[in-house]
């Protein structure tokens, strides 16, 4: 379970996060859905132990995170938004360098890894160099990455983002599949297709602010609109999330 | 949680041909270069060499020609186009006696000779100049007897007997070339790790593999501390493979004609790692940490490669004011292991307490290093880069 209470954030002058609250349930997917610039990122980097919030509190299965940060990092899987892979490694030596970094026993990492490359089918470029991988391949050796040691808490930072459809695919099947096996999903994106195509719950960010939690449904009856794309555009204001 | 990341890095660092080759290039140029000057030097002033002196009409001075050969020179017919070979540098010299030398010799007079010599060689010079002294001793000799045989006493036309006593000679300047043994090695201490620390900082934050590294659940210093003992490894590889190309290029060279009594034997060489190793460490505490800080990579290679220049302050003063090694300049780094290392050479090792405050002051400031670049990380702007964050 991912919760976060009032976490504000600014850079100098910028405010980036103003008041932001959510919970992401377990067994659910959680969609932060904003404009870029909403603040999704700064979130997420709050909830992954990387940026210090100046107020609030983000806590991972109960935990603060600011308290006992290796140990909230043990519980979430992280697609962050730079997905940098090291060019002179394998994509299998990728997933391996993450799982000795969770402490997985020798035995167990090698069989679980044989299992990512499987599930994100990755079998003809587990033993390339990440050299010269294509933008698609590069995500999912991040995701498997970020998967490695099983988390029950899963970010993933626009995972669909510059995709070709044929990964798209293979990134939304993967997302419901961790869900119905129970983990909490949370991931933000700017596109307002990816998230109702995913989420079973949506929280609307613009300028720093929620604007909208709820389940697809009753954002539309609180908007009073007949679709969601017109929801998310009464809620913020403006159509700048629908240009893709 | 520190061992993952230092295997990683070596790894890593192991496939990237390019930057081993570049940064084991400086170590190996300073025993190249030693080699090849050394024994250029050494045949220059070959002490076993005797000395040649082709001569052009050697028949007009039996009595030179024999004192000559009574000294250790060889005397041979010269060539008839000696001029020009000793201009092209084939003969080193050659001496000519005109017809007219024995006629004016007989008289009393200056008897003409000439050395034929391209003083622009500084190859042939030692042999003109041991030459030259042979000639002029003869000169001596004789004008000694011409005066006893006239009942002058020879001292009343040397008012004045000088002695060269030359304490600079060809060997100690050959034997120079090793004072510089340390310079190379510390160069070597800068740069051996220079590319691995770079890239496993800011080239990690550039190419954006930096945050994915630090949502693991490692602490700050366990990343700090694995990828500072890759660069360590790195950095005091370069250095032991700059020592044992020392050490085969001194064995190369024809040391004993040169009078050098200078080995780099298992205790010298353990002296300079003794020196090296813990000055590796600091280094590369230090250069991970400026790179850390730096804003890019192409001014995290500025930092660095400016850091390289650090060695060469206590070797250029030492050079130029030599001191005689004090306590207290041990807890200097770099000058202290410079001032070890002269010692070392010098074959008069320091007491081991010199070499453990040597080491203590890189340790202590690796531990600040290390603490300081674990904070470093703690910090967005350093994570993300300074400027972003969104």
């Amino acid at each position: 379970m991912i919760e976060v209470r009032n976490l504000h954030k600014r850079f100098g002058s910028v405010i980036a996060v103003e008041d932001v609250s959510f919970c992401a349930n377990d067994g659910v997917v959680t969609g932060l859905l904003g404009p870029n610039g909403a603040g999704k990122t700064t979130t997420l980097r709050m909830l992954t132990t990387l940026i210090a919030p100046d107020r609030g509190i983000a806590l991972i299965d109960g935990l603060s995170v600011a308290e006992h940060p290796v140990e909230a990092r043990r519980r979430i899987g992280v697609l962050p938004d730079a997905r940098g892979l090291y060019p002179r490694l394998t994509a299998r030596e990728h997933i391996q360098y993450a799982g000795e970094l969770h402490g997985i026993p020798r035995k167990a990492l090698e069989s679980r890894t044989e299992e990512l490359i499987d599930l994100l089918e990755m079998r003809t470029i587990a033993d390339r160099r990440t050299d010269g991988f294509s933008h698609g391949e590069r995500v999912k050796v991040a995701l498997a990455r970020a998967l490695v040691h099983e988390p029950r808490n899963v970010m993933l930072d626009e995972p669909t983002n510059g995709l070709d459809v044929m990964s798209t695919r293979a990134v939304r099947e993967l997302i419901r599949r961790l869900r119905d096996q129970g983990k909490c999903v949370l991931f933000s994106s700017h596109v307002m297709q990816e998230v109702s195509a995913l989420c079973d719950r949506i929280v609307i960010i613009a300028h720093g602010r929620v604007l909208a939690d709820g389940t697809p449904e009753e954002i539309r009856t609180r908007a009073g609109k007949e679709n969601l794309e017109e929801a998310f555009v009464s809620v913020i204001g403006s159509d700048q999330g629908l240009l893709q | 949680m520190i061992l993952p990341i230092f295997r990683k890095e070596l790894k890593d660092h192991l496939r990237d041909r390019r930057s081993i080759f570049s940064g084991l290039l400086m170590p190996i140029l300073g025993p190249v270069s030693f080699l090849a000057m050394f024994t250029l030097i050494a045949s220059w002033v070959r002490q076993d060499q005797p000395l040649t002196v082709p001569v052009a009409g050697a028949q007009n001075a039996p009595s030179l020609i024999a004192f000559l050969q009574r000294h250790g020179a060889v005397v041979e017919t010269a060539p008839p186009d000696y001029e020009a070979q000793v201009r092209d540098g084939k003969l080193d010299l050659a001496l000519s006696v005109p017809d007219d030398y024995g006629k004016e010799f007989e008289a009393g007079r200056s008897a003409p000779a000439q050395i034929i010599s391209d003083s622009s060689r500084n190859k042939s010079r030692p042999q003109v100049y041991r030459a030259r002294r042979l000639l002029e001793l003869y000169a001596r000799r004789m004008s000694a007897l011409r005066m006893i045989a006239r009942g002058v006493s020879p001292a009343l036309v040397a008012p004045l007997e000088l002695t060269d006593v030359d304490l600079a000679t060809p060997e100690k300047t050959a034997a120079n070339l090793l004072a510089i043994m340390p310079l190379f090695l510390l160069m070597a201490v800068f740069v051996g790790g220079l590319h691995l620390a770079i890239d496993a900082t800011a080239g990690e934050r550039e190419r954006g593999s930096l945050e994915p590294l630090l949502v693991n659940p490692v602490s700050r210093f366990a990343v700090v501390a694995g990828k500072w003992l890759a660069i360590s490894l790195a950095t005091a590889f370069a250095v032991l493979v700059s020592l044992i190309g020392y050490r085969l290029a001194i064995a190369r060279v024809p040391l004993q004609d040169l009078g050098v009594k200078f080995q780099l034997g298992m205790p010298q060489m353990l002296g300079m790692l003794a020196a090296c190793v813990p000055l590796s460490l600091f280094a590369a505490a230090l250069q991970m940490t400026l790179a850390f800080f730096a804003r890019t990579y192409k001014e995290a290679q500025t930092y660095l490669s400016m850091l390289m220049l650090v060695p060469m302050f206590p070797a250029t003063f030492i050079a130029l004011q030599p001191i005689k090694s004090a306590r207290w300049e041990m807890l200097v780094p770099v000058l202290g292991q410079t001032l070890l290392m002269a010692d070392v050479l010098r074959g008069e090792p320091p007491p081991a307490s010199w070499f453990a405050l040597a080491a203590l002051s890189p340790l202590v400031c690796s531990a600040a290093l290390l603490a300081w670049a674990a904070r470093l990380l703690r910090s967005e702007k350093i994570v993300f880069g300074r400027g972003a964050g969104g």
